[in-house]
């Protein structure tokens, strides 16, 4: 192809009454084309990977996560005190204050005894 | 390699596939959007080892920012987006390097050289394109990147680089008549 042919094609692209699409596509015909290098795609995935970015997860998937090992845990937990509370009334057969705290089965003088040492 | 099972997909699924940490079908994105990104790159920034290192943060931001991406625009046209902004910041810091570089008499940008060639034959078409390119001012080297290269429209130009219509017709009329000096040079 002729350089000249080329050149002309290069000025006319800037008309304004030229159809940009058209002549980006005749140049392109003529040979113009800019490429990355061989392995461009290996490489942006490989620095992706090298920089640790896990951020392609949704920032939504990461709330709603982060909100269910919350419900897990509190559940858990809820399901961790009725357990006690069960055991507490199975083994103390009354629900009082002192049972809860495991002190229904002490004498006045155990406690002092306990607190002071003497 | 990607998988030919990736190229039948449309956008949006490749999309929601790398918002599942599917490591191909981003490759898939990269692979299709590569060569819109290296003509808006190489473009504006010459076929340098720059070039190619922007060229891969556009798609490493793309891949941070993906999780933004609603659609309401086509994905090329975020990624050339993302790759606008990144080569002029690219363009930026090239500024500030020569004007603390650059002797002080010489304030003026320097240019690449124009080579001459002796055989004409062996000047391929887009090292002519390229060269030319880099001999332009750097602000007309944009609207005629996207113009020339992308094959955007004016109004499209505009809207791309955040310039008034005007403006932009206003470059391409000097820009035009500054690559015809320099086309005569090389």
């Amino acid at each position: 192809m002729e350089n000249s042919e080329l050149k002309k094609l290069i000025i006319s692209s800037l008309d304004s009454d030229t159809d940009p699409a058209e002549t980006c596509k005749r140049l392109q015909d003529k040979g113009v084309s800019f490429n990355f290098s061989n392995g461009f795609t290996d490489r942006v995935l490989d620095a992706i990977a090298a920089s640790g970015l896990v951020v392609a997860m949704n920032k939504n998937e990461i709330e709603d996560s982060i909100r269910i090992i919350f419900y897990r845990i509190a559940i858990g937990g809820v399901a961790a005190i009725l357990i006690l509370f069960v055991s507490i009334m199975l083994s103390e057969e009354s629900f009082s204050l002192n049972s809860l705290l495991g002190l229904s089965n002490s004498y006045d003088e155990s406690i002092i005894c306990l607190l002071t040492g003497k | 390699m990607i998988g030919d099972s990736y190229r039948d997909k449309t956008e949006d699924e490749l999309v929601r596939a790398s918002l599942d940490g599917d490591r191909l079908a981003f490759g898939e994105i990269v692979r299709r959007n590569q060569g819109m990104v290296a003509r808006t790159v190489k473009g504006m920034l010459g076929n340098t080892v720059d070039a190619e290192d922007v060229g891969q943060d556009v798609f490493i931001k793309l891949y941070r920012s993906l999780q933004d991406f609603r659609g309401d625009s086509k994905l090329p046209a975020y990624i050339q987006k993302i790759a606008v902004n990144l080569t002029l910041n690219e363009l930026k810091r090239r500024k500030r390097y020569l004007s603390v570089f650059a002797r002080k008499d010489n304030a003026e940008i320097p240019r690449l050289e124009i080579a001459a060639y002796d055989d004409e034959e062996k000047r391929d078409a887009s090292e002519i394109v390229s060269r030319a390119l880099m001999n332009l001012n750097p602000k007309y080297r944009m609207v005629v990147t996207m113009r020339m290269l992308q094959g955007y429209s004016t109004k499209e130009t505009a809207e791309m680089l955040d310039l008034p219509v005007g403006t932009v017709l206003s470059r391409l009329a000097r820009a035009q008549s500054q690559l015809r000096e320099i086309l005569k040079k090389l």
